[in-house]
């Protein structure tokens, strides 16, 4: 199959996908987010944050307090429809953890808590990025992305993350062109 | 308006100066300095040079959102929010205050304030030179350069030398070397590139960037302390802006009165000497009316700005605005294309990093048609600009996949050396491509909005592919992996270089300016910014608005010495 004609099907598949797509889940992905609803679940949010961003011999996702930089970022400056797929996914972590361990997501020990975000991390997407592209394209950005994301970005930008996590320097003076890397050097926290 | 005789006295100085961004601040300074009584119009608010830059020592988590626009600010700027972000929005305009027309999409972004965008440009300098000034007779393009590199050279060093411009000699005729103070140095994958580029690419070299930062004390401020904060204001004067450098200078001659909230609608036209008698302006704030009168004006306010209000200034002797009787204001609209280019990872020399934040990328100098027949589908050329680093969390987010433990300590880590780089390339200038004034609309002054209808074409499209090529030819030999090219195919302004709506010619029937920028229809206008251009070359263009502003203003005071004007 030459690349064209298999972009093609690609593309007549995810057209048959969109059209089988209920405008009932549309309205859903488009209407407006309570923000209290989003902020009553900032601990489950802390929880999964800690689980991409653990704390080690520096802080992790929690200590840097990234549920709240993750929930302000969402509500003030992310579209909509991605808004509501995070909220959507909040809910599917939540069942996940009913059905497969009969308890809530924050009532889970913390290997049922590792199970069920591998789940979601495992079922994020298709195998295929043009797949993945069309559906964020329509669907808005799937919930693992979008969580991952702002939380790589709400640690890294944060004061604990920066300058523990990182290295962050604040006013560097020179600029030193080449030099060394020493063994467990981390990372500039600033370009 | 009724204006007494002593309000007109009050009211006239020697010199009026339209806009104080880049080249607007240059020709202030330069004209206080000459003893003129100088009044600079700014549209925008005052910025103060330090006082005024209320994000430039704040941390990433300073910010609530982080570098995040809001949904809000997405909404009411969708062209300008593009380019700023919460660090720097308060030097972009709002484009639902200041709306204009897109015929086709054109990213016109703008900082209506004292020092306009020389608080945000992207500082850097390049020399002109006559492979550039005498590509339009050769190539039977559009009219003449009125001027050479020779006319121009001591103006560049005179500007160079000024404003403090870093960078490494390296003997081009076609890149003119210039006045630079100690170079800032490559990196250690840059100095590979450079390596490689010296055994096999004949033709072909990279140097560092020429920038307007200061490796060291000049002029009172400075050195550069490598945070690459510079488009929020430096507080230590690293770089040049009129705020940190033309208009204190001005000021401190006595001669300078900035007067802010000043948009001038009109140049205003005297029948009986055939010259512009001074401008009317639009207080921003209190919405009056006041007329300003002088013996030589300089109309500085930027490229599609300037031509907007030479339309906008119609009398009995120009219906079709103000020194056109070549009928060219407002056309030849061009700018540089950035979107070509490629990007690579390395996967040697991890024993090296680097220290500080280099607020510059390298150069490839053009290398494109230096000669004729060179048997390429397009004319003229391009530069490369790019830089190189390890990959950081910002770019490791999106590469690596996992969570937990090894992911934080692999996030936390330099990641591969990889360079990205992009061609600047010249834009020919296309009579169609114009801004015109769209009288049904108007803006909450009552002015008419301006209309833009600008596209990339052909050459520039073949343009793009070539270097995309070339690109990603000097990566492979260099021995980078999983090469990619791009083409981001982002609108036209994309690049901030708008020039041409005003261009310089021999001739009044084909231009709009002389070889001094002066308007070949009325002697005492003098145009400096980028309308004045005739071609574009592919140099990163403000070192020449400024170098031509310096010129012009040293003609217009010994005209007026010899009483010629």
């Amino acid at each position: 199959m030459n690349r064209r004609s298999y972009l093609k099907r690609i593309v007549v598949f995810g057209a048959v996908g969109v059209s089988s797509f209920s405008i009932f889940k549309w309205t859903e992905l488009t209407r407006k987010v309570d923000p209290a609803t989003l902020w009553s679940k900032k601990d489950m949010i802390a929880e999964l944050a800690e689980i991409i961003i653990p704390e080690t011999e520096t802080p992790g996702a929690k200590s840097a307090n990234v549920a709240d930089y993750i929930v302000k970022v969402l509500l003030n400056c992310m579209d909509i429809k991605k808004q509501n797929k995070f909220c959507a996914g909040l809910d599917r972590v939540e069942s996940y953890a009913l059905d497969n361990y009969g308890k809530p997501f924050m009532n889970c020990t913390a290997n049922e808590k590792q199970a069920v975000f591998e789940y979601i991390a495992s079922h994020s997407g298709f195998s295929y990025r043009i797949l993945n592209r069309i559906n964020k394209k329509i669907f808005g950005e799937s919930f693992y992305l979008t969580l991952r994301d702002l939380t790589i970005e709400g640690y890294c930008m944060s004061k604990p993350g920066a300058t523990q996590g990182l290295a962050y320097d604040y006013i560097p003076g020179n600029f030193e062109a080449c030099t060394i890397l020493k063994p467990n050097q981390k990372s500039w926290a600033t370009k | 308006m009724y204006n007494s005789q002593k309000t007109k006295e009050q009211n006239t100085y020697d010199a009026i100066v339209i806009g104080s961004g880049i080249s607007g601040g240059w020709a202030a300074m330069e004209l206080c300095k000459k003893g003129f009584k100088t009044l600079l119009l700014e549209r925008g608010r005052d910025v103060k040079h330090i006082a005024d830059y209320p994000t430039a020592n704040l941390n990433p988590w300073d910010f609530k959102y982080g570098l995040n626009n809001t949904l809000k600010d997405q909404e009411m700027d969708p062209v300008q929010s593009n380019s700023y972000n919460p660090g720097t929005k308060h030097f972009y305009v709002s484009d639902a205050e200041h709306p204009y027309i897109q015929d086709q999409p054109f990213h016109w972004l703008r900082g209506y304030q004292v020092g306009g965008r020389s608080l945000v440009w992207g500082r850097q300098c390049y020399r002109m030179s006559d492979l550039d000034f005498e590509a339009n007779i050769k190539d039977g393009i559009a009219v003449d350069w009125p001027i050479r590199y020779k006319d121009l050279a001591p103006w560049y060093s005179h500007v160079e030398s000024f404003i403090g411009v870093s960078g490494q000699k390296e003997n081009l005729p076609h890149l003119p070397d210039g006045e630079f103070l100690p170079a800032m140095e490559l990196n250690y994958i840059e100095k590979h590139l450079a390596d490689s580029l010296k055994k096999n690419e004949e033709n072909r070299l990279l140097t560092i960037a020429r920038v307007a930062n200061l490796t060291r004390g000049w002029d009172h401020r400075g050195p550069c302390q490598n945070r690459n904060l510079c488009d929020r204001g430096c507080p230590f004067g690293g770089y040049f802006s009129s705020n940190s450098s033309t208009i204190p200078a001005a000021m401190a001659t006595g001669n300078l009165t900035l007067r802010p909230f000043s948009i001038v609608t009109e140049v205003l036209y005297e029948e009986q000497s055939h010259r512009a008698k001074g401008v009317r302006i639009i207080d921003a704030l209190s919405n009056e009316v006041y007329e300003f009168y002088s013996k030589i004006l300089f109309i500085n306010a930027s490229t599609i700005a300037t031509a907007g209000l030479l339309l906008n200034s119609v009398s009995s002797r120009f219906p079709n605005g103000f020194g056109n009787d070549s009928e060219q204001i407002g056309h030849n609209l061009m700018d540089h294309h950035s979107s070509a280019g490629a990007y690579g990872l390395h996967d040697q020399f991890k024993d090296y990093y680097y220290k500080g934040r280099r607020p510059c990328g390298f150069l490839i100098p053009r290398f494109r048609n230096l000669k004729e027949n060179e048997g390429l589908n397009f004319k003229r050329g391009y530069n490369i600009q790019g830089h190189g680093e390890r990959q950081e969390w910002t770019d490791l987010s999106h590469n690596l996949n996992g969570f937990g433990k090894d992911f934080k300590k692999q996030l936390t880590s330099p990641g591969d050396w990889t360079i990205w780089m992009a061609g600047w390339g010249e834009c020919l200038p296309y009579f169609e491509n114009q801004i015109t004034l769209d009288n049904t609309q108007k803006d909450k002054w009552g002015q008419p909005l301006i209309k833009i209808d600008f596209s990339f074409k052909d050459n520039e499209n073949k343009m793009m592919q070539d270097i995309q090529k070339t690109s990603a030819e000097m990566l492979e030999h260099a021995g980078f992996k999983g090469v990619e090219v791009f083409n981001y195919k982002k609108a036209g302004g994309s690049t901030v270089h708008e020039m041409g709506t005003a261009r310089m010619g021999h001739d009044e029937k084909t231009s709009v300016l002389n070889k001094f920028n002066q308007m070949h229809n009325a002697k005492n206008v003098f145009i400096t910014d980028g309308s004045a251009m005739t071609s574009s070359s592919c140099q990163n263009p403000s070192l020449t608005y400024m170098a031509l502003t310096a010129r012009a203003c040293e003609f217009a005071y010994q005209q007026l010495k010899k009483g010629d004007l």
